[in-house]
């Protein structure tokens, strides 16, 4: 691995070099193609790497149809956390209450449904429904008062994982409608559970708005720097306030999912998802598109960290290699991302003093 | 009559960024119990003179004496502090919400290591000498929120000058610099933190002001020293010397008036824009019209308020009161986005701030507004914005002329040529410009002004808020001078030159 990266940097140095001999020439007008940047793949060589070695290794319980739809399947709940998250990062913002909100859209479910008696399809669209209100508190006190969010929403979060206990009675309540088990997790399709393919789908919708809406390219334009949003007349609060709407959104549409595939609701441990979800949107951030968060990107994280925490449990690793993966995995991807920012800031600097 | 012997020298320093020299060979030399001036106009040297000193550049060559002994560069990041210099900056260097002796006990730490104990009795038996020997009527457990302007100028001082004795262990023979402390300060205070800087000089002390300021260069200076293009134009002693002398020091030979193109202003119809009362953190009650075919300029000394015109009139900073018509209709009260939809644009000085985002491609900077106008239905036209863009890049000669390159790539000139591109492609009535050519090359300001002046042969108005008097020579065809946060006099025309701009700006108060 490591003589490989060197290779890749001695490469880089050469080409930096052949650029910055060739800066100088006052004919600059002509066009000067986007630098190729291997990096963008790097996260997926090293995925493609990790997949081959599982496979060789244990070739009787990694490399099977049951364990890869399984690994797809068992991620769909993080993935649609993630994808939500996106949004505020993308306007420079955290919402760290994400994960209790989750856990609010399971419980209400549960409660609603197993408890009150009611309609599983009125259960889930009051868990929604009560998700977007923690969304719509956030935004209003982030922009009213301009308030730091991630204060607010690791405030937030608390305030609303208090009223999942008081909801709950600190209990699992299981027992939620089957159907709704059946219309998350189960119906199969290509042999892999139909959630899947709603995950899929918010990402493809995630990448169409970041990337080709008008709505995308100002929310990133907000993430860059406030003050160049609103002097081009972008309403910096309103796109702040709506993506904190949109991450409870997902965040409340993951614990309705999460409360199918476990047909219960337990009170904490959708807590478990906050840091896996940062993780996969910041080391996301490292592929594709370098320095932005994306949402193939994330999907690309998240099952690249799954792939090395089964692999590793298959040969016999215990739960604790799930915290050092993510966990590990969040720390690497910040510096990664500093790194690349501080390289092109050099490189401006460069540039600059030879202009 | 013998001269004393200079506490600080400075003979032949040079320095040079890039190859571009800042300072050419600068001598100054301020003497024991003087208040010294430094004056110039921007870009003469002051500032570099300065950072050198504190330790924030190194020289390229020259030497300076502290107390007749040469201290060899570079001086280190610490500057000639630990050789007895004390500075004050513009800003002060003092936190909002710490009090007055949490900020002078910070210096008196030293190396000492960080758990040691610190003794605040001390501490505040200290800071309450100091503050009485000089003289402030200041409680040293305030906040310095709570202060007022000239008395947080005052406890900045005097932080230096007790910081310096607690290395020294005596008070007297310290050099003091005071890097423009007045900009921020009102008129009425001023003469307080001079009584300061008066006590300094009888104690034997030597105080360097660096100031824009004429007047108050000749109320409070023994001599004062000034810097054109990187030299040192002439020192003159105060007491002798006039506003024209110094003026002309600043200025060297007089300018001679260079023709433009002639205004197309259309007086005729109403204003593009106008304002009336208009009120702002500096800007005191200013009536304001902008007709089309023509170019204003507005200057001023720094603090006195035509900085932050074009802010107030986009809307990007909202007034305290006032009124203001785009093209005789009344907008109540303006933001970016409703100026933008009456065709009113601003180009702020902070281009790297707010000008555009510096880690995103020309393209995307460039396309911001046109994002709705360009959508089809839902999805953003990339394909056609590619084109606009890099048909935008290429008449305006943008180098490189590359829509997908890095915005925080290109050169201060380049990314103010693609901006101007982007708001000129909105079709505006009205150009609003701040410091429009800082931090541009020579060849892009030319190029910058044709193109200001093309616009506004169509029927274009432009406001031009700048300190750089060539640029309102070469461009505007009237200028408003604010002093005070209000307009002092209005030069058109052909009287538009350097001379008569400088005299406007420094003349005294008109009270």
């Amino acid at each position: 691995m490591s003589a490989t990266e060197e290779k890749k940097a001695q490469q880089e140095k050469e080409k930096e070099a052949v650029r910055a001999s060739a800066a100088p020439a006052p004919s600059a007008r002509r066009k000067r193609k986007a630098p190729a940047e291997p990096e963008r793949f790097a996260l997926l060589g090293v995925w493609a790497v990790l997949i081959v070695a599982f496979s060789l290794v244990v070739p009787q319980t990694f490399p099977t149809a049951a364990n890869v739809s399984n690994m797809l399947s068992s991620q769909v709940v993080l993935l649609i956390l993630a994808i939500g998250l996106l949004y505020p990062l993308r306007a420079g913002d955290y919402d760290l209450s994400v994960a209790a909100t989750l856990n609010l859209a399971t419980v209400v479910v549960a409660v609603l449904n197993v408890q009150q008696g009611w309609g599983i399809g009125w259960s889930v669209l009051v868990a929604i429904a009560a998700s977007l209100l923690v969304g719509v508190i956030n935004g209003l006190i982030v922009t009213a008062f301009d308030i730091n969010p991630f204060i607010v929403t690791l405030g937030m979060g608390t305030v609303v994982q208090g009223l999942v206990y008081l909801l709950s009675n600190s209990a699992t309540i299981s027992g939620v409608d089957r159907t709704l088990s059946d219309a998350v997790l189960f119906q199969p399709f290509l042999g892999i559970p139909i959630g899947f393919f709603y995950a899929l789908a918010l990402v493809v919708i995630a990448w169409y708005v970041f990337d080709h809406t008008a709505f995308g390219q100002r929310l990133l334009f907000v993430g860059q720097s406030h003050d160049v949003a609103r002097l081009n007349g972008v309403n910096v609060s309103r796109l702040r306030w709506r993506s904190l709407v949109i991450s409870a959104g997902f965040a409340g549409l993951a614990g309705v999912v999460y409360a199918g595939t476990t047909a219960s609701a337990d009170p904490v441990s959708g807590a478990s998802f906050l840091l896996p979800a940062f993780a996969a949107c910041f080391l996301g951030s490292t592929v594709l598109r370098i320095g932005r968060f994306n949402p193939w990107g994330t999907l690309i994280a998240v099952y690249f960290l799954v792939t090395g925490i089964t692999g590793l449990q298959l040969l016999g690793a215990q739960q604790y290699v799930q915290q050092l993966f993510y966990g590990g995995a969040l720390v690497i991807a910040v510096v990664l991302s500093t790194l690349v920012r501080n390289r092109g800031e050099r490189k401006r600097r460069a540039e600059a003093a030879a202009a | 009559m013998t001269t004393p012997a200079p506490l600080l020298g400075v003979t032949g320093l040079t320095k040079a960024f890039n190859g571009v020299p800042a300072l050419r060979g600068v001598d100054l030399d301020v003497r024991p119990g003087e208040v010294h001036g430094l004056l110039g106009a921007n870009g003469s040297g002051k500032s570099t003179l300065i950072k050198i000193l504190a330790g924030f550049h190194d020289a390229d060559g020259g030497t300076v004496t502290v107390a007749g002994t040469t201290v060899r560069s570079p001086f280190g990041a610490r500057g000639l502090r630990d050789h007895g210099l004390g500075f004050v900056h513009q800003d002060l260097g003092l936190a909002g919400a710490g009090t007055v002796l949490e900020h002078m006990a910070l210096d008196s730490g030293g190396d000492a290591p960080g758990w040691s104990r610190v003794n605040w009795k001390a501490e505040r038996r200290r800071v309450t000498e100091l503050l009485e020997r000089f003289e402030i009527d200041v409680d040293p457990g305030a906040a310095i929120d709570t202060l007022t302007p000239v008395q947080r100028a005052m406890v900045a001082v005097v932080r230096a000058v007790g910081s310096q004795e607690l290395r020294s262990g005596s008070g007297g023979g310290q050099i003091l610099i005071l890097d423009e402390p007045t900009v921020f300060l009102p008129r009425h205070e001023v003469g307080l933190l001079f009584a300061l800087l008066r006590r300094l000089r009888d104690r034997g002390d030597a105080v360097l002001l660096v100031s824009h300021d004429l007047d108050e260069i000749l109320e409070v200076t023994d001599r004062v020293t000034v810097f054109r293009n990187g030299r040192t134009a002439g020192t003159r002693s105060t007491a002798g010397a006039t506003r024209d002398d110094l003026v002309q020091l600043i200025l060297g030979a007089r300018d001679e008036h260079v023709p433009k193109g002639d205004a197309a202003v259309r007086t005729d119809r109403p204003a593009l824009l106008s304002a009336r009362g208009l009120r702002g953190n500096r800007v005191r009650d200013l009536d304001l019209d902008l007709f089309a075919g023509e170019v204003v300029g507005v200057t001023g000394l720094a603090g006195s308020g035509f900085e932050e015109l074009p802010d107030l009139l986009f809307g990007a900073r909202h007034a305290a009161a006032g009124r203001i018509e785009h093209a005789g209709r009344a907008i109540t009260r303006p933001t970016p986005a409703r100026s933008m939809e009456a065709g009113v644009v601003l180009i702020p000085a902070d281009r790297k701030g707010q000008g555009g985002a510096l880690g995103l491609s020309v393209l995307e900077n460039v396309s911001l507004p046109f994002l709705a106008g360009r959508a089809r239905g839902w999805r953003v036209d990339w394909k056609g914005l590619a084109r606009q863009v890099q048909d935008t890049c290429d008449r305006l000669g943008v180098v490189p002329a590359n829509p997908q390159a890095m915005f925080g790539h290109l050169s201060g000139g380049n990314q103010q040529k693609a901006l101007l591109g982007k708001w000129m492609d909105t079709d505006p009535q009205v150009m609003l410009l701040a410091e429009p050519t800082q931090g541009v090359d020579v060849g892009a300001r030319r190029e910058i002004f044709v193109l200001i002046r093309e616009a506004v042969a169509q029927g274009m108005a432009v406001l031009c808020a700048t300190s750089d008097y060539e640029q309102l020579v070469e461009m505007a065809d009237r200028v408003l001078v604010l002093d005070g946060g209000r307009i002092s006099a209005e030069i058109t025309g052909s009287n538009i030159t350097k001379d008569v701009l400088a005299s406007a700006v420094y003349a005294e108060e008109a009270s």
